[in-house]
């Protein structure tokens, strides 16, 4: 079978959203293979218990899952997982400065309060990102799970990214927003001179390589993003979902 | 051969100065299926390094024990060939090893003319060139056993470098077997005035559970061995108990994700 | 003007001094330092106090660092386990000699020091800890010369120095949004440098020599300078401290004490 991925990010709790974009991922005429959530499972404004009950309701073992037959969506830890993790003391920074800076001491209290310790275990047993094929998918970068990327990024910094990912394709989705962004450093001179003497010129031109803003899922209320990825022809697709947030899920693509 | 110890079995001694290719030397004819195949190398205990990495590397090879060998030497079976390798420290004159009716061949650097070698060998090859101490400044051996003691790779690298350019005293030879945490084991050569030093990948299974029940060791011929800096060094380069399982851990996901691949492929 | 920048002294008196006395020889007029003032070394205290008495400005270093706000460079900074054993024999020592004042002054130390276009930062404008190694990728290179909004760049954490020209680079970008046009650009790069001052206290380049580098601001020209200095003194020096021996011995072969991480780009999140 020729194998789709669907790839989502920034669900942040809100599980109208997510099961919006399940249903049409499984409306698509080219069946989707493979489920990638990169990162932003939890926020603030949703109810981030019920999203993570139903990513792990996927991949339960047990054999008593309700959802028999679904694909099992492989998550990595994004920007909001980090603050989880600095506020139950289980990164190198504690008290998540970045989420008190950003939403101050409301923001924390909430998100203290609505993942309990043994999601947040569940949570930091993620990894980090995927590699596969020659794709990275993550949620910032590897610099960092806060690295935004936009479509306004400076070229050469995407570039770096690109490179420092080692990937021809880097799926992120710290930024929420769907792009494809298409980077081609074709061309650059450059000569070492040390204690020894002037070493070969090189020219460093490579072939182009792209970074992917998979969108998001649960950040607009009604209003969902995400991106599919054929590796076959290297085709990227994205779409959107909207959903009535109060009841029921009315899809339009 | 010229002397045999009865009709049928054959006993070649094979001497020289620490690093001229003995074991080399050696090594070149232990493939012979024809023959049922022995080797010992007496003065050593059990557990050098030598014949360690027969055993490892020759399966086939049977290793004699170095003690009550006329006892040994006849209940060998018939056509037997047998590998006698003289490490320099032994007396060649002593009565013991006078007295063995063997062939003997002295490995010895082409630069060598004369030597106590020479007097007492039947046969002479050229080994690797390099200076041959003086027998009244014979170096020390310093040897430890290191079985079940996983090694940070490049802290291995590091320390060989350190060893072998002389930081713990001048080194001559060093010989050792190191396990490292993908669960391989790999044998080291240095010989003073041979270039670089010679890292050989054993051909024998990984072992990705716990610390590794085979032996692994290191022996060092030098001068002025600062004997516990070197211990404390090695140590400091063994990986901890909880180290050395994360990191089968993660060999053992990766080779099954490379044979889940594989699968797929061929699906 | 004449500058000359010098980088990783760690705790060798006795290069400084040397190389000190080298920069006023070749007349250079003003002298910048990239940082690892201590650690290894044995005298990380007339080191600091010989630089603030110079008044030379300063960047701060990994090691200054982490003599400031204790030890913090995670395991993924040292080549080895080996290596990392040895740094913290290092971090120890130095941290119960060094003086307050001179804790202190450490840690005023700024991360980046600017002069018109040219930019001074230890290992990285994005870390301390980040090595610019004369192989990295050459975008990658740009790019870090590009995020310091300068047209030179100073840094050393090396250990080994080097001049790195980046010329006529050249960039294409096509953005795809939907419900947008398709944007393209093309950037052209001119000509941008990156110039490591290797290290007067814990050479790496094979040779026990300290090591710094001479820039002119008027012609661009750069001179990599390979000073000799009594290298056999700051060796019984750390003998005598009750450093490590291995130091000394690594010190006179010029092999650094091993300190090179094996993914140089790698940045740690803490």
């Amino acid at each position: 079978m020729q194998s789709q991925w669907a790839i989502l990010s920034g669900i942040e709790g809100n599980l109208a959203a997510y099961e919006a974009v399940l249903q049409d991922i499984r409306r698509q005429r080219h069946p989707v293979t493979e489920l990638y959530v990169v990162g932003d499972v939890v926020g603030l404004k949703g109810d981030n218990e019920a999203v993570i009950r139903r990513l792990r309701s996927h991949s339960s073992s047990s054999g008593a899952s309700p959802h028999p037959g679904e694909f099992v969506p492989q998550v990595c830890v994004g920007w909001w997982e980090e603050q989880c993790f600095s506020l139950h003391g289980f990164s190198g920074v504690l008290n998540a400065p970045e989420l008190m800076a950003q939403f101050g001491s409301d923001g924390v209290k909430h998100l203290w309060e609505s993942v309990s310790r043994e999601s947040v275990e569940w949570l930091r047993s993620r990894h980090f990102g995927f590699h596969e094929l020659d794709c990275l998918l993550i949620h910032g970068s590897t610099v960092s799970y806060a690295d935004e990327l936009t479509p306004k990024t400076p070229a050469i910094q995407l570039c770096d990214r690109l490179i420092r990912a080692d990937a021809n394709t880097l799926f992120c989705g710290r930024s929420g927003l769907i792009f494809e962004c298409w980077v081609e450093p074709s061309m650059l001179r450059s000569t070492v001179t040390t204690l020894d003497g002037v070493q070969d010129l090189i020219e460093q031109g490579k072939t182009p390589r792209r970074v992917v803003g998979v969108g998001s899922v649960g950040r607009t209320p009604g209003q969902a993003t995400y991106t599919l990825y054929n590796p076959a022809n290297n085709q990227v697709t994205f779409n959107a979902v909207s959903y009535n947030s109060v009841k029921g899920f009315g899809t339009v693509s | 051969m010229k002397q045999t110890l009865t009709n049928s079995i054959a006993l070649i001694a094979v001497a020289g100065p620490p690093g001229s290719g003995k074991t080399t030397w050696i090594t070149q004819f232990l493939r012979d299926p024809q023959r049922p195949l022995f080797y010992c190398c007496p003065g050593m205990g059990s557990g050098s390094v030598d014949q360690a990495q027969i055993a490892y590397r020759f399966p086939g090879v049977h290793l004699l024990p170095e003690h009550q060998t006329p006892q040994i030497f006849a209940d060998l079976p018939a056509q037997a060939l047998v590998y006698l390798e003289l490490g320099f420290h032994l007396d060649l004159t002593s009565p013991s090893l006078a007295s063995l009716p063997c062939q003997r061949v002295a490995v010895l650097p082409a630069g060598l003319k004369e030597s106590d070698w020479h007097d007492w060998a039947d046969e002479v090859i050229p080994g690797n060139d390099l200076t041959v101490p003086a027998p009244n400044n014979l170096p020390e051996l310093w040897r430890s056993p290191l079985t079940g003691q996983v090694f940070d790779a490049p802290s291995l690298d590091e320390l060989l470098i350190e060893l072998t350019g002389g930081a713990y005293g001048q080194v001559q030879r060093v010989k050792g077997i190191f396990e490292l945490p993908d669960g391989r084991a790999f044998l080291v050569d240095f010989a003073e005035g041979l270039p670089g030093i010679a890292y050989t990948e054993l051909n024998i299974p990984r072992w990705l559970e716990g610390r590794p029940d085979r032996f692994s060791g290191i022996e060092v011929v030098g001068w002025n061995l600062e004997r516990a800096t070197i211990a404390q060094t090695l140590l400091a380069g063994c990986l901890s108990e909880g180290a050395i399982a994360h990191h089968q851990e993660q060999y053992k996901s990766l080779i099954s994700s490379e044979t889940d691949q594989a699968e797929t492929i061929l699906a | 003007m004449k500058l000359a920048v010098i980088s990783c002294i760690h705790g060798n008196y006795e290069a400084l001094n040397t190389v000190l006395a080298d920069i006023d020889a070749q007349q250079a007029e003003q002298i910048y330092c990239l940082g690892d003032l201590v650690g290894y070394g044995p005298h990380p205290n007339a080191v600091v106090e010989l630089i603030r008495s110079l008044d030379i400005p300063t960047c701060q270093g990994c090691w200054d660092e982490d003599i400031v706000e204790g030890l913090n460079a995670c395991e993924c900074s040292y080549p080895s386990q080996l290596a990392e054993k040895r740094g913290h024999i290092a971090h120890e020592w130095t941290n119960n000699v060094i003086h307050p004042e001179v804790r202190e002054y450490l840690a005023t130390l700024p991360m980046t020091l600017r002069l018109d276009n040219l930019c001074f930062v230890h290992g990285s404008p994005h870390s301390q800890h980040e090595y610019l190694l004369p192989s990295m990728d050459g975008f990658t290179a740009l790019e870090r010369v590009l995020s310091a909004n300068a047209e030179v760049l100073f840094c050393g954490h090396t250990h080994v120095p080097y001049v790195r020209n980046l010329e006529d680079g050249n960039l294409g970008i096509r953005v795809q949004q939907p419900g947008q046009d398709e944007s393209i650009a093309q950037v052209q790069i001119p000509l941008k440098r990156i110039i490591n001052a290797g290290s007067v206290g814990e050479p790496r380049h094979g040779r026990p020599n300290a090591t710094y580098v001479l820039y002119d601001t008027d012609t661009a020209q750069v001179s990599l300078r390979e000073v000799p200095y009594n290298y056999q003194k700051t060796c019984a020096d750390i003998i005598a401290k009750g450093l490590p021996p291995i130091f000394a011995w690594r010190l006179a072969r010029g092999m650094e004490f091993a300190e090179r991480a094996d993914d140089p780009s790698h940045v740690c999140q803490r």
